[in-house]
């Protein structure tokens, strides 16, 4: 029997006038991998910026796993196990790869306040285990701002990875990858989300991924969900058709 | 780098020790400094506040404790150097507390506004902390009149300090103030509670100036308002340049180089000011990562395996410079 780990209930977010979420009732179950569809300026991006604590909602509720998270900073709702990837590779441009990991492994151990002890030393394993699971362990020492784009997201994930959290956000994983790194990308997520049972939640323009690797589809427009279900519901729904999986799919 | 330090007294005279000497507090002050910008990512036009009130504090109680006859016993002289750090700190905690909420230029502008501020209270408030006359007659103990002991001392504690300051770069903390240097806004959804790092590191930063500028009084023998003005926190924002705020020592490399440019260049000409703007120029145009900068572009370079280039102003040296 699952649980919904995830509940949002009547979210509203306005930008001055405009009004990018509206009335928006979401929930994830535990270990589900759901995608986010809908076309420029729907609002993907806002709503996961509500979900994680970057913008403050105008109004309505976010529960994540019991607790009550709506408005609190990033940084709480991090580490509540709530973990984000950027669209543009957001990363330490001038540390090196295994560096930005472990920086990320000591944020999640809540050990970063720990002023004389070896920074190599903490959270040694953690960070080989996630550098092991993206299969960054050749470029541990290269700077992550002369990256290649596609390790540069790579290492985007990996740093999202850090510290087990139990639900991720992906935003647009494979934006800017060859067709190659786009693909093993999505297996690892796959992999994510079935071997070590983390709930996946991302946003994606290419509908071959979205249809291929999401089990369930939500489609805001407007800042309003228009329709949510399984990839054949949300492709059969005839207002789906029309705004947005018509241009793709014509 | 120990060694030539131990060995500065040797030299013929005192004057190279006075040198010697002041290229350690304003080495360590720079350090200090170096805490808010190679590792923080943020420049304070301001941090020389912290260095003049850790003077100021130390001043004070020295000429509390000290006799009419103008004497000063041992203990007494080390309680008044103790007064400059806390005191340092508490400012900065206090001062901090406004800045960290802005990054950037606006970071750098309040520091500096703060900076100003307190210069001008201690240069306007006569009757606690003497204007700008400034407090004189900061003599130390006999053991510390002697030149080269006084240098010794200010040796073993600077080093004490670079020591505890190295152990701070190389911990989570330290890794973390360089997370925010490359990325505020990740950092914070990694779940880092950016302006308390921030904050931390501002007060660490104030406490080891204060340090620096609690050594300062009794060396020069007196304490004045100049000490907490920019053109002091300009001192150490050159330092830093000039010796590379990438690599953990540069900005003590940077005041060896500062310092005693600034000592013979004064024994010939008035023109001193001229010549520390075009060593900043030259620095700036053509080495942005200052001499350890150069220097470590060179080693990377003789190695074949080195495929990572350091042309980046404050590219992330400090782990390999500072494991030396």
């Amino acid at each position: 029997m699952n649980r919904n780990i995830l509940e949002v209930t009547g979210l509203e977010k306005h930008f001055g006038g405009v009004h990018v979420t509206r009335n928006v009732h979401f929930s994830m179950e535990e270990g589900e991998q759901s995608a986010i569809i809908g076309p420029n300026g729907a609002g993907k991006s806002t709503f996961m910026n509500l979900l994680t604590g970057f913008h403050r909602p105008d109004g309505g509720k976010v529960v994540f796993a019991g607790r009550d998270i709506t408005g609190l900073p990033p940084h709480k709702v991090a580490r509540c196990g709530i973990s984000r990837a950027f669209q543009v590779s957001s990363i330490f441009a001038r540390m090196t790869v295994v560096e930005n990991v472990r920086a990320a492994v000591h944020a999640q151990m809540r050990a970063t306040f720990r002023l004389f002890a070896p920074a190599r030393a903490i959270g040694a394993e953690e960070t080989e285990r996630v550098l092991a699971l993206c299969a960054m362990e050749d470029k541990r020492e290269l700077t992550a701002g002369e990256l290649a784009q596609g390790d540069k997201k790579r290492l985007e994930l990996a740093i999202a990875l850090a510290g087990k959290p139990r639900l991720l956000f992906l935003d647009e994983p494979t934006a800017g990858m060859s067709i190659e790194e786009a693909r093993s990308t999505m297996e690892l997520v796959d992999r994510l989300n079935r071997e070590l049972k983390l709930t996946v939640l991302f946003t994606e323009h290419d509908m071959e991924i979205v249809f291929n690797h999401a089990r369930t589809l939500t489609l805001l427009h407007r800042g309003e969900i228009i329709v949510q279900g399984t990839p054949a519901e949300v492709r059969s729904n005839e207002t789906a058709q029309k705004v947005y999986l018509g241009e793709h799919h014509a | 780098m120990i060694v030539l330090f131990a060995l500065v007294p040797w030299l013929p005279g005192e004057f190279w020790t006075h040198v010697g000497t002041e290229i350690l507090i304003f080495g360590l002050f720079a350090m200090s400094f170096n805490l808010l910008y190679g590792y923080m990512g943020q420049i304070s036009f301001g941090h020389a506040a912290f260095f003049g009130i850790g003077a100021y504090a130390t001043a004070m109680l020295f000429t509390a404790l000290k006799t009419s006859a103008g004497d000063i016993g041992v203990a007494e002289f080390l309680l008044s150097l103790l007064a400059g750090p806390p005191v340092a700190a508490a400012a900065a905690l206090f001062i901090g507390f406004f800045c960290v909420r802005l990054t950037g230029i606006y970071f750098a502008m309040l520091t500096l506004a703060f900076g100003e501020m307190l210069f001008y209270i201690v240069f306007s408030w006569y009757s606690f902390t003497k204007g700008d006359d400034g407090i004189q007659g900061l003599l130390p103990p006999a053991f510390f009149q002697d030149s080269d002991n006084f240098y010794y001392f200010t040796l073993a504690i600077v080093i004490l300090a670079l020591f505890v300051m190295w152990r701070i770069t190389e911990s989570p903390f330290g890794l973390t103030l360089r997370t925010l240097r490359d990325n505020q806004r990740r950092a914070a959804f990694l779940g880092t509670n950016v302006k308390a790092h921030m904050l931390a590191n501002f007060v660490i930063a104030g406490t080891f100036a204060g340090l620096a500028g609690a050594l300062w009084g009794p060396f020069s023998r007196s304490v004045n308002p100049g000490l907490l003005g920019w053109g002091e926190s300009g001192i150490a924002v050159f330092m830093t340049l000039i010796g590379g705020a990438g690599a953990f020592i540069g900005p003590i490399v940077g005041s060896v180089i500062y310092t005693m440019l600034q000592a013979v260049v004064k024994m010939y000409t008035i023109y001193w000011p001229l010549t520390i703007g075009s060593v900043i120029l030259v620095i700036v145009l053509f080495a942005p990562g200052g001499i350890l900068g150069i220097v470590e572009r060179r080693l990377r370079a003789a190695r074949p395996e080195g495929g990572t280039n350091g042309g980046d102003p404050v590219a992330g040296a400090g782990e390999t410079e500072s494991r030396q």
